[in-house]
């Protein structure tokens, strides 16, 4: 309303023919920033900015490489809808073209954030025994959730049955591994398309990438690799939720109050 | 409010626009991911029927791999290499390094320049095991910097030749212990 007034004054000047000193002094009227704007109105505007959280400074294609994101597993293994993503096969040992990774994971941490600042829920999946308790960790650290033992059938088709209550279910899935124990794709994959819940997903060299909203091409298994994936989402979580909360005016976030104290001393003695 | 659960038609974001505007979801229940997949879509539809394709792998050969296999081929590798340690050349990588200056500077053919790189490389690698050496038994340390695999006669030999050398180079220099090329510590442990 506002808005519609302010576009209006150039018509009135131009009909009133009002004097050059008037002029100046109406024209001086722009909108005031004091003026709160919508939360809705500022997701609906962040959109269209490329990169608004800046996470293409999070990571370099350097950093890929030394955490062995580019190896894959040997050409046996390779599924075939994972050919676009390989640079090569090194001697049998498939290689990743981290180029087209960093690409993928740029696209990926920019809705983890976007998300994240929509107030989302994002729920880390993890089935790989050795990483299970890192990734835990880190999304405890992040302040979401994580997932990363049997996964019964009906946890998000029958929500509301399995957990006697209306349930909501997490608006982004983060799979640091697509499959479970036995290297078939794990059952969340596909209950998460079923349920319209877009899922982001490190696939492997013998993995599935057709079901993933975003999938990124990378190594699923060296915890140095999980170790910079599940930084880096952090990173992008908490970058969405600060700017959310100063957009809305509260007070910032302790973010160490979410890492798992190691002490088992009580918390009034740390503060 | 109604769902499609049909996750091989089509994907999520066509799905629940379909539902948008046939009208069964209405506005508000839009989805929060929905305008970020609007705006942020996948770099491929996310289609569970996307066919694969046919891109074969292309091997990661390299021209120095000829000589890399020549040398493998030939002589056995007894050498630790730590994967974490990038500073540090590994012996293949110091073997090409010699072979590269050797063709650079140009006139030998190939079987030559591999012998002559050969016998430079093997050169190198008393040289820096001397100085290892020397350096291990100043300090006092009884293990050496390269574990290679060794019998006793090749200890002795080494011993001597290292007491040859010392005695040619440092005929003055002090040691700790009165006689010895010979470290005693050293020359049993595995």
């Amino acid at each position: 309303m506002f808005r519609k007034t302010f576009n209006s004054l150039p018509h009135f000047r131009q009909l009133c023919a009002l004097p050059a000193r008037l002029q100046n002094t109406q024209a001086a009227q722009v909108p005031t920033p004091a003026e709160p704007e919508d939360i809705d109105v500022i997701e609906q505007r962040i959109l269209k900015h490329p990169d608004y959280f800046q996470v293409h400074n999070l990571f370099t294609v350097r950093d890929l490489f030394n955490a062995r994101v580019h190896y894959g597993h040997k050409e046996g293994s390779l599924d075939d809808r994972m050919r676009p993503y390989l640079y090569g096969s090194r001697l049998g040992h498939l290689i990743f073209d981290l180029d087209k990774t960093a690409a993928h994971l740029r696209d990926a941490l920019n809705v983890v954030a976007h998300i994240a600042f929509r107030d989302g829920i994002i729920l880390f999946f993890n089935r790989n025994a050795l990483n299970a308790h890192l990734v835990e960790q880190k999304a405890m650290e992040a302040g979401e959730f994580s997932h990363t033992r049997f996964w019964r059938g009906g946890i998000f088709t029958n929500a509301n049955v399995q957990f006697h209550a209306v349930t909501r279910l997490p608006d982004l899935c983060i799979f640091l591994n697509t499959q479970n124990n036995v290297l078939a794709q794990h059952t969340a994959v596909r209950d998460a398309a079923k349920m319209a819940i877009p899922t982001v997903g490190i696939v492997d060299s013998n993995c599935n990438p057709n079901l993933i909203t975003y999938p990124v091409p990378g190594n699923d298994d060296s915890p140095a690799a999980v170790e910079l994936y599940c930084n880096l989402f952090k990173e992008a979580i908490w970058r969405g939720k600060r700017k959310r909360r100063e957009l809305l005016g509260l007070p910032p976030l302790d973010e160490a109050q979410f890492k798992a104290s190691r002490s088992r001393a009580p918390k009034a003695s740390q503060s | 409010m109604a769902q499609s659960r049909l996750e091989k038609i089509g994907t999520i974001f066509t799905r629940v626009q379909g539902l948008l505007r046939g009208g069964a979801m209405k506005a508000e229940d839009k989805p929060i991911w929905y305008d970020v997949y609007a705006a942020f879509p996948p770099k491929l539809e996310p289609r569970f029927d996307r066919p694969a394709s046919d891109i074969p792998v292309r091997n990661i050969f390299y021209a120095e791999d000829v000589v890399r296999a020549k040398l493998h081929k030939q002589n056995k590798p007894h050498e630790t290499i730590s994967l974490f340690d990038n500073k540090r050349a590994t012996h293949s990588q110091q073997f090409l390094q010699i072979y590269e200056q050797l063709k650079s500077q140009g006139a030998l053919d190939d079987q030559r320049i591999y012998e002559t790189a050969l016998d430079l490389f093997a050169e190198q690698r008393k040289q820096t095991r001397t100085d290892v050496a020397e350096e291990n038994q100043l300090a006092g340390d009884s293990e050496p910097e390269e574990p290679s695999k060794s019998t006793l006669l090749s200890d002795f030999q080494e011993a001597g030749e290292q007491q040859l050398q010392q005695q040619q180079t440092t005929p003055g220099k002090e040691k700790k212990e009165s006689t010895p090329a010979i470290n005693i510590q050293s020359l049993f442990k595995d």
